[in-house]
């Protein structure tokens, strides 16, 4: 069986249902999306192209692709500035940040 | 917590003793100067150059002035020149330009031509709206020289005022969080981490925040820090870090914890196994006894500054907790704790692996002697403010030397014998597991001695070395004595990189100045390798270049930072990617360097890295 090849998008599924299709260069920059979509770790998430995540819910999802792209454009950029966090999201932003390796 | 990095340190001694030399020389050409000229004439005239400078000083002033003038014109423009004669010889510091100095001397001349100013008490047209008015002396002197009235003076000054504001701040704040930033070790490149944004966000507001829920604990403890760097420490927050299934408690800056808050530390979480406490002001007798009855599992105790616990608390905790204490580390304790009470240390804490005691000021030559006894002791570090005689420091590493991992002995000298290097031979005799090792501010020490203790040493290579500020002190001689080298020099330093280098991944050679140009390029030649190096301290090494810092680069492919204080000689380095050097003093715009060239040599790891896949930028 060969591996389908690589689309540009990815689905991620926050607990609540809500859908986010993302750049595969922005999502992998999270350790744990990388990961899992990674083909050769023949995770099911590789082959469909969507990771679910159980434990993230939509407004804090939303929030963590927004960080995806906006560390993917920054890059390479110095001093770059600071990205704007609603404070009452961080504790629970900061449990998806660190499971997720951002 | 960094540690802190005080650029106002970046003075070089040789600079210091440049400078004064020629200021010596000076004073000396002066006094000669002086005394064919006429010295009189040479004080008027720089009175009337400073007077010449200032345009705004109070009208009374430039009225006294301009009556004196008008007295004795001629005879002031005859000093001047004579009073320029006699100060050109005597300071040839100002080479100013020629023509600047007739143009000033030509001004001077016309300004005492010009029409006087009124005295106050006079009448006078504003130079801006035209109006009558009275001149005071505190009447403000106009953009065209005349003065103005008590409204239009107001409105210049507040324009002015307003003015300095506006034109400060735009440039600086920014770079002053961006170098703070940097000297925090916090990477220049790309973004910062999300969960690094958080915890900052998090700090920001920590007053708002009721609790954390279940965070992880590596985060719990990144956040007990930030709260303690922004002295955000306080009664009501430090409960957020209170859960009862912890084992660890680390409170980095606890000067605004109360009596009580201690105490409900060891309440909630009884099966604390490790508690950092520093700045404990508050910590007292009471809390002691608290700790002793609840926190039973208690194996590993940090604590700064407690300076409220009496000698007799401190006994009664290693009688109760002793046999269970595996490490303990008290810092900045002047009120208490004293030679009997490391001698019970000793006594009722035998498994003790890791003991650490810095500026307990009490502590002289019987802790040495106690401590002779720890004979399970792995990590030692002892900086004691009394003198010790050598030989029982000595006495101390023979008997239990030959277990230690780490042995750092801060600021030891003893004043009264003649410097030996038995200290470094008993080093070299009996430590045979050292990985750390931090032997500073010795000017007692020689270079011979340090070569001894790295030739042939069981030891096998070390990770960390700090050896700064091993030098000779005097100030009449600054290189120290030729033919017989104090402190690190050349000699130790090869021996040091020859030993250790393979393994070394952090180095501190700072103040070690005679430290020769040759054997640095040695050392670094850019060939050799220093595969584990990751830092590099070498501040106020004087011959260090720039020719020395880029082969650093090249000899230490993981080096992350180099720190150059000092080293005057350091300018325009090309810094690789991903290196930091910071303190170039040469560098105006910044303290800190990031690497943006990619280096031939670093390309091949890079490709390596590319094959990995993108690695996100890492926060420190």
């Amino acid at each position: 069986m060969t591996a389908p090849p690589l689309t540009e998008y990815v689905t991620l599924v926050s607990n609540d249902a809500f859908e986010f299709k993302v750049l595969r260069s922005a999502a992998v920059l999270a350790g744990t999306i990388k990961k899992a979509l990674d083909p050769s770790s023949n995770f099911k998430e590789g082959a469909t192209n969507r990771v679910t995540f159980h434990n993230i819910n939509g407004v804090i999802l939303e929030k963590v692709c927004e960080y995806l792209y906006y560390n993917q454009k920054h890059e390479e950029s110095k001093d770059v500035p600071d990205f704007d966090l609603p404070p009452e999201l961080c504790l629970e932003l900061i449990v998806a940040a660190d499971y997720l390796g951002v | 917590m960094r540690e802190f990095v005080d650029p106002a340190n970046n003075i070089s001694a040789q600079e210091i003793r440049d400078s004064y030399r020629q200021r010596l020389d000076h004073a000396a050409a002066q006094g000669a100067a002086e005394a064919v000229e006429n010295g009189e004439a040479a004080a008027e005239a720089t009175q009337n150059e400073d007077e010449e400078g200032v345009q705004a000083e109070s009208s009374a002033m430039a009225a006294e002035r301009s009556r004196k003038r008008k007295r004795n014109t001629e005879e002031a423009v005859a000093k001047i020149k004579k009073g320029k004669e006699a100060k050109k010889k005597a300071t040839k510091k100002k080479k100013r330009g020629s023509d600047e100095e007739d143009d000033s001397d030509y001004e001077a001349v016309m300004d005492m031509y010009k029409k006087a100013k009124p005295l106050p008490g006079q009448l006078e047209n504003c130079e801006l709206c035209s109006k009558r008015f009275t001149v005071t002396p505190y009447s403000k002197a106009g953009p065209d020289g005349g003065l103005l009235c008590t409204p239009c003076g107001k409105e210049m000054a507040k324009e002015a005022k307003a003015n300095e504001k506006a034109a400060k701040p735009a440039v600086r704040r920014g770079r002053r969080k961006i170098e703070s930033n940097r000297l925090d070790g916090l990477s220049g490149r790309g973004a910062k981490s999300l969960v690094q944004l958080c915890i900052e966000k998090l700090a920001k507001h920590a007053e708002d925040i009721d609790e954390f829920g279940e965070l992880p604990e590596s985060i719990m403890n990144r956040l007990s820090e930030i709260f303690s760097k922004k002295r955000a420490m306080n009664p009501t927050s430090v409960k957020l870090f209170l859960r009862p299934e912890m084992d660890t408690v680390a409170v980095h800056e606890a000067a605004y914890l109360e009596t009580e808050d201690y105490d409900q530390i060891f309440a909630v979480v009884p099966n604390l196994q490790k508690l950092v406490l520093r700045n404990a002001c508050q910590f007292k007798d009471v809390n002691m006894d608290y700790m002793i009855e609840k926190a039973i599992n208690l194996q590993h105790i940090q604590l700064q500054g407690a300076n409220l616990v009496s000698n007799d608390k401190w006994i009664d905790l290693f009688i109760a907790r002793g046999e269970d204490l595996k490490s303990l580390k008290l810092e900045w304790l002047d009120a208490a704790f004293n030679d009997q009470v490391v001698e019970a240390l000793v006594e009722f804490c035998p498994n003790l692996e890791r003991l650490k005691l810095e500026r307990c000021r009490l502590l002289g030559i019987e802790t040495i002697e106690a401590l002779t006894r720890s004979k399970n002791l792995q990590h030692l570090t002892l900086q004691l403010s009394k003198d010790v005689p050598m030989e029982r420091l000595v006495n101390l590493i023979g008997h239990i030397g030959a277990n230690l991992r780490t042995l750092c002995l801060q600021e030891f000298l003893d004043r009264e014998n003649d410097p030996t290097d038995d200290i470094l031979q008993a080093i070299h005799d009996t430590c045979r597991h050292l990985s750390k090792f931090r032997f500073t501010e010795n000017n007692e020490c020689s270079d011979a001695g340090y070569v001894a203790l790295f030739s042939d040493w069981a030891n096998p290579p070390l990770k960390h070395i700090d050896l700064q500020s091993n030098r000779d002190v005097d100030n009449a001689n600054p290189d120290g004595p030729e033919d017989f080298p104090i402190g690190l020099a050349s000699e130790g330093f090869k021996a040091l990189m020859a030993h250790s280098g393979s393994k070394l991944e952090y180095l501190n050679i700072k103040s070690c100045r005679h430290i020769s140009h040759k054997t640095f390029a040695e050392v670094f030649d850019g060939t050799k390798q220093y595969p584990n190096l990751q830092e590099l301290d070498m501040s106020f090494c004087p011959v260090v270049d720039t020719q020395i810092v880029a082969a650093v680069f090249r000899s230490c492919p993981k080096i992350k930072k180099v720190v150059t204080f000092g080293c005057f000689e350091v300018a325009d380095v090309v810094v690789p990617r991903g290196m930091t050097l910071i303190g170039a003093p040469k560098a105006q715009d910044a303290i800190e360097q990031y690497g943006e060239m990619v280096m031939d040599f670093q390309k091949e790891l890079m490709k390596e890295m590319e094959k990995a896949g993108r690695v996100a930028p890492v926060m420190a």
